[in-house]
């Protein structure tokens, strides 16, 4: 009797089980093409025409030889020894947040104000940021203004005009664009602290500076390893705007990073299988930095 | 973990003894450090306003303000009509985006199926993707495709590149609904669009106002997709209008900022107005 009442049952549930998961496939088709169309393939059509010689209509195939010749170009070690020279800049870009954030959680007065006015410049866009760093950096800019008032009246930079100095600007500029967003990781951070761990330990007669090291750096682990990744990452892939309205990757090659180069050797040379090529070069980049992260992650489950 | 950034206002229960005066003169220093920043942080704001209050003119010359470069700014640059560019760009961008990330995170945390696991693993991974990785193919994709006409490709593109955070998102949001909604609607009989619509959607309206934020101002500042996915001069979105201007030879500067005022002022005003869903969906990867 009891088997022959389970029967439907179980059926009915495997018949509602298979609903559910039809439905759940059809939610996420959508978001599968898209990837799959944009993403995906395109990774795949970029191996295929690394190999061949392309100009966007007409792609002949020469075979992995490409890749040999493409490293012996001086301009794609140019490219990448700017990308490692511009890794230089990310202690700053994490340092500089971690004690604005630190200042702000100090709680003084208005620092509601403050923390709005820190975080209004990442709302700007990057284009914008540049051209306003091309004025700071001029010949007849802001940064000389400063040393003059400092009393250096003779000295005059020209710091994007030269390619000694150039990626040093780019640098720099790629620092204040980065500290609104890493400050509001760490003031989020910050606010997840148990002030009542802090309170103990002053009581124990530690001082700020072991208290900051012992309790609050600590605590703040995941938020610097996000920070940090977001930050490699922005480096890796988000300074075209800054670069095409700051130098144009020059002068010379002095600014040209690999997203840059990039774009350079398909639009204005015309050569898309060479930046087919250098594509998957920056690709392999973010991977390393994205396996990173997850190593970094998957180290505290 | 809850994440505010509301302060508590802490009580200040020390007696006014000498370390309390120690600790004002080091508030003073404190709030001179705030102030310092503040000024580095202001910056960008003061070479917008104070060079766009010149004409060329004064602004060679390096004395006198007008009103001139203002005024002449719609004939130098199609002002208005890249303002709207951007518009709907942004808009029909993050429309694609919900419709499609809401959906899928709903299916990946609550409807899970055959492979569902792997498929969100690598739409995640789509993440860390940039771009200039895939550029090229991308672009001769969409161009052959006839969309670089209108509209069509940039918003195609910007929603493919949003996609995955999206559904990150909206994934990792759902976790926390429990089965039994779910379940109560099924049994309601409202099918599973009716619970996506009815009683998903309503819930998620935190998540759908983090994604819309952070995709504005992505897209909004964003100059690439613009630049080369757009090939009408007359469509082009206002980052790409004023990289090109500043490109130029005949450049004016005071004409360059006042644009630049105006492209900035929208993505201001939606970061001041929704900055904590902002940071939510920041430190997403972290509130678990």
């Amino acid at each position: 009797m009891s088997s022959v009442a389970v029967a439907p049952v179980r059926r009915r549930r495997l018949t509602l089980a298979r609903r559910r998961q039809l439905a759940g496939a059809a939610f996420a088709l959508p978001a599968i093409a898209l990837v799959l169309g944009f993403i995906v393939v395109p990774i795949g059509q970029a191996v295929y025409y690394s190999m061949t010689r392309w100009d966007g209509i007409t792609a002949t195939w020469i075979g992995p030889s490409t890749w040999s010749q493409a490293f012996h170009n001086p301009t794609l070690w140019t490219a990448l020894r700017n990308n490692a020279l511009l890794l230089l800049s990310v202690p700053f870009a994490l340092g500089l947040p971690l004690a604005i954030a630190v200042l702000l959680h100090q709680r003084v007065a208005g620092w509601r104000i403050f923390r709005s006015i820190y975080f209004l410049p990442t709302a700007i866009s990057w284009v914008v940021l540049g051209l306003v760093a091309q004025r700071f950096f001029a010949y007849q800019g802001t940064l000389n203004s400063l040393i003059h008032f400092f009393g250096f009246s003779t000295t005059n930079t020209n710091m994007l005009g030269y390619e000694s100095t150039a990626l040093s600007a780019l640098g720099i500029t790629f620092i204040f664009t980065m500290i609104g967003t890493n400050t509001m990781l760490f003031l989020t951070g910050l606010a997840t602290l148990d002030t009542s761990l802090e309170e103990a330990a002053r009581i124990d007669g530690a001082g700020r500076w072991r208290i900051f090291r012992s309790i609050t750096l600590p605590h703040l682990r995941r938020f610097i390893q996000l920070a940090f990744v977001m930050t490699v990452i922005a480096l890796f892939s988000a300074l075209f705007s800054l670069i095409f309205v700051m130098t144009g990757g020059g002068p010379g090659y002095a600014t040209t990073t690999m997203e840059f180069l990039i774009y350079q050797t398909g639009f204005n040379q015309g050569d898309f299988g060479t930046a087919a090529l250098y594509g998957l070069i920056l690709f392999v980049l973010t991977a390393i930095v994205g396996v990173v992260q997850l190593r970094l992650i998957g180290s505290d489950e | 973990m809850t994440t505010t950034l509301e302060g508590d206002e802490r009580v200040d229960l020390t007696p006014p003894t000498a370390p309390r005066r120690r600790r004002r003169t080091g508030r003073v220093v404190l709030f001179a450090a705030m102030v310092g920043v503040a000024v580095v942080m202001l910056y960008p704001f003061w070479v917008m306003i104070y060079n766009s209050l010149m004409t060329e003119a004064q602004f060679l010359a390096g004395r006198g303000f007008s009103l001139g470069s203002w005024k002449a700014l719609s004939s130098v640059i199609p002002i208005g009509q890249e303002v709207l560019s951007s518009t709907i760009i942004c808009s029909a961008s993050i429309v694609i985006i919900l419709a499609i990330g809401l959906p899928a995170g709903f299916a990946f945390s609550k409807l899970r199926f055959r492979l569902s696991t792997i498929i969100f693993l690598v739409i995640v991974s789509a993440m860390m993707v940039p771009l200039q990785a895939i550029l090229m193919p991308e672009f001769v994709n969409v161009t052959k495709l006839g969309l670089t006409g209108g509209y069509a490709g940039a918003v195609l593109v910007y929603a493919a590149l949003g996609t995955p955070f999206s559904v990150f998102l909206f994934t990792t949001y759902f976790r926390g609904v429990p089965d039994e909604l779910i379940e109560a609607g099924i049994v309601d009989g409202l099918g599973y669009f009716g619970v996506l619509w009815r009683l998903v959607v309503p819930i998620a309206v935190p998540a759908i106002a983090t994604v819309t934020v952070l995709q504005f101002i992505q897209i909004w500042d964003d100059l690439l997709v613009g630049l080369l996915f757009i090939q009408n001069t007359s469509e082009r979105p206002i980052t790409v209008g004023l990289a090109v201007l500043s490109a130029g030879r005949t450049t004016s500067i005071p004409e360059l900022m006042a644009g630049s005022i105006i492209s900035a002022v929208p993505a201001m005003v939606v970061y001041l107005g929704f900055q904590r869903y902002l940071v939510k969906g920041l430190t997403m990867g972290i509130d678990r």
